[in-house]
């Protein structure tokens, strides 16, 4: 019969065993059980979201003709604008075309628009990411970047079936190159300000020390280029800017969109000519 | 004919439910106010308080790989952790009244405190003001474990009666009659 304190301390020999056999599991099965447990909840989250989406049809289906004829109107404005606005990129573009043959550069990358959903948002101290609606089925590749109509979202992390997941512009795990509008010079962006009850903020780094910003006169961060994400997309604006402790350069916060918390779709740019 | 034990996968079930739920919640408190719920104390006191050790762990063991899968720590991070508290809870249960439900509270609350410290340490360090992170960190804690003493009873007896439902005795495995 075995001693006493070695039957009460069995559990712990239990937990040794366990983690001795994780240790020594094979990669590939670590990968495959969690593929299979991420989408063992697949279901489940993209489910509520689809309930969600129900919600608001027949929410809608409520207002009276009346009310949404004006909000088709007031919507009116905005779209031709927004025609406006295709024709001219589609002749910006065809203008850009022209000049890369005669100057013979390479061309811009140019990307393939995927709007997808948000399914969960899971925005804690840890980590800031979105779990959206597409995944390789929509032909979405690790590493594309994410964006909405005020910028910059974030980008994509993991590639499941018929899900994505997005680490956000928020997360202190994404860093970015950046520029202050109108300026070349390459900064640093990181996330990672998410206090309670206050806005999303992010910070930049290796700002020039001739670059001023204050509440009151904030600067556009725009993304440089350099990476994944095209150049000019809005990012935030910088409300502060201090020495850094070396003196080279300055330090400071960036406010980010208020409404990244609400985003209920999104657009995945995929790489038509993805790197080799 | 043998019958088959599935309390296992009735409290793995549940906890999935439950995850599912703060989940939802979670989505719901990031739209409008800045706080987030862990529950992972939860996971465990069932398992923990009332299983034998064979279905208890089983249960712990496939619920923390529920919770690895979705989030982005290193695969086994969740294992690891639920597992530790769930052996320490199997070391010293019988010494305490661990069919009341205020035990079970007191467990919750201790073993959620005790992951959100560790996974802190593991992954506070990404963030470039870290001062500033556990200030949030705090905050959520707080959230959570009011969370937790209020929702403990009402998870454990869901569990009890779905043991119930199977004609299952928790911790024998036995058949009880309704």
């Amino acid at each position: 019969m075995l001693p006493k304190r070695f039957d009460q301390a069995r559990p712990f020999v239990v937990l040794a065993v366990i983690l001795l056999a994780w240790i020594f599991l094979p990669l590939f099965a670590k990968v495959f059980t969690r593929a299979t447990f991420f989408e063992i909840q697949a279901p489940l989250i993209v489910s509520d979201s689809f309930v969600r989406d129900l919600q608001t049809f027949w929410s809608n289906k409520t207002h009276s003709k009346d009310e949404l004829l004006k909000a088709g109107q007031q919507v009116a404005g905005l779209i031709a604008e927004y025609e406006y606005s295709n024709q001219r990129n589609a002749y910006l573009e065809g203008e850009i075309l022209r000049l890369e043959n005669l100057l013979k550069i390479p061309s811009m990358p140019e990307y393939r628009f995927e709007a997808a959903r948000v399914a969960r948002r899971d925005f804690s101290a840890w980590w800031q990411r979105m779990i959206i609606r597409k995944g390789s089925n929509y032909g979405i590749t690790v590493g594309a970047p994410v964006v909405f109509a005020g910028g910059v979202v974030g980008r994509v992390t993991e590639v499941h079936k018929y899900t994505s997941v997005v680490d956000l512009v928020t997360s202190p795990t994404l860093r970015l190159a950046a520029t202050v509008a109108g300026d070349t010079r390459p900064v640093s962006y990181q996330g990672g300000l998410n206090n309670s009850f206050s806005s999303p903020r992010g910070t930049v780094d290796f700002v020039p020390l001739d670059v001023i910003a204050s509440p009151s006169a904030r600067k556009q961060l725009v993304t440089s280029g350099l990476g994944i994400f095209p150049p000019g997309l809005t990012i935030g604006e910088i409300t502060t800017l201090e020495p850094s402790a070396d003196g080279l350069f300055k330090n400071g916060e960036v406010l980010l969109d208020q409404r990244l918390g609400t985003l209920t779709e999104v657009t995945v740019l995929i790489p038509l000519n993805p790197e080799e | 004919m043998p019958r088959h034990d599935y309390r296992w996968l009735v409290v793995t079930l549940a906890n999935l439910v439950l995850w599912w739920l703060v989940g939802l919640t979670n989505h719901y408190l990031a739209g409008s106010v800045p706080v987030y719920l862990y529950l992972g104390g939860l996971f465990i006191a069932y398992g923990a308080l009332r299983l034998d050790p064979k279905h208890g762990l089983t249960a712990t063991l496939l619920t923390a790989l529920l919770m690895d899968a979705i989030e982005p720590v290193p695969f086994g991070t969740s294992l690891i952790l639920f597992t530790l508290v769930h052996v320490t809870v199997l070391y010293g249960r019988h010494r305490f009244p661990r069919e009341g439900a205020v035990f079970a509270v007191v467990v919750a609350l201790l073993a959620n405190l005790f992951l959100v410290i560790a996974l802190s340490f593991l992954l506070v360090g990404a963030n470039p003001r870290p001062g500033t992170a556990w200030l949030r960190i705090f905050m959520d804690l707080i959230c959570s474990q009011a969370v937790i003493a209020l929702i403990t009873p009402w998870f454990i007896a869901l569990q009890d009666q779905a043991m119930e439902f199977m004609e299952i005795h928790p911790e024998t495995g036995r058949q009880v009659h309704r």
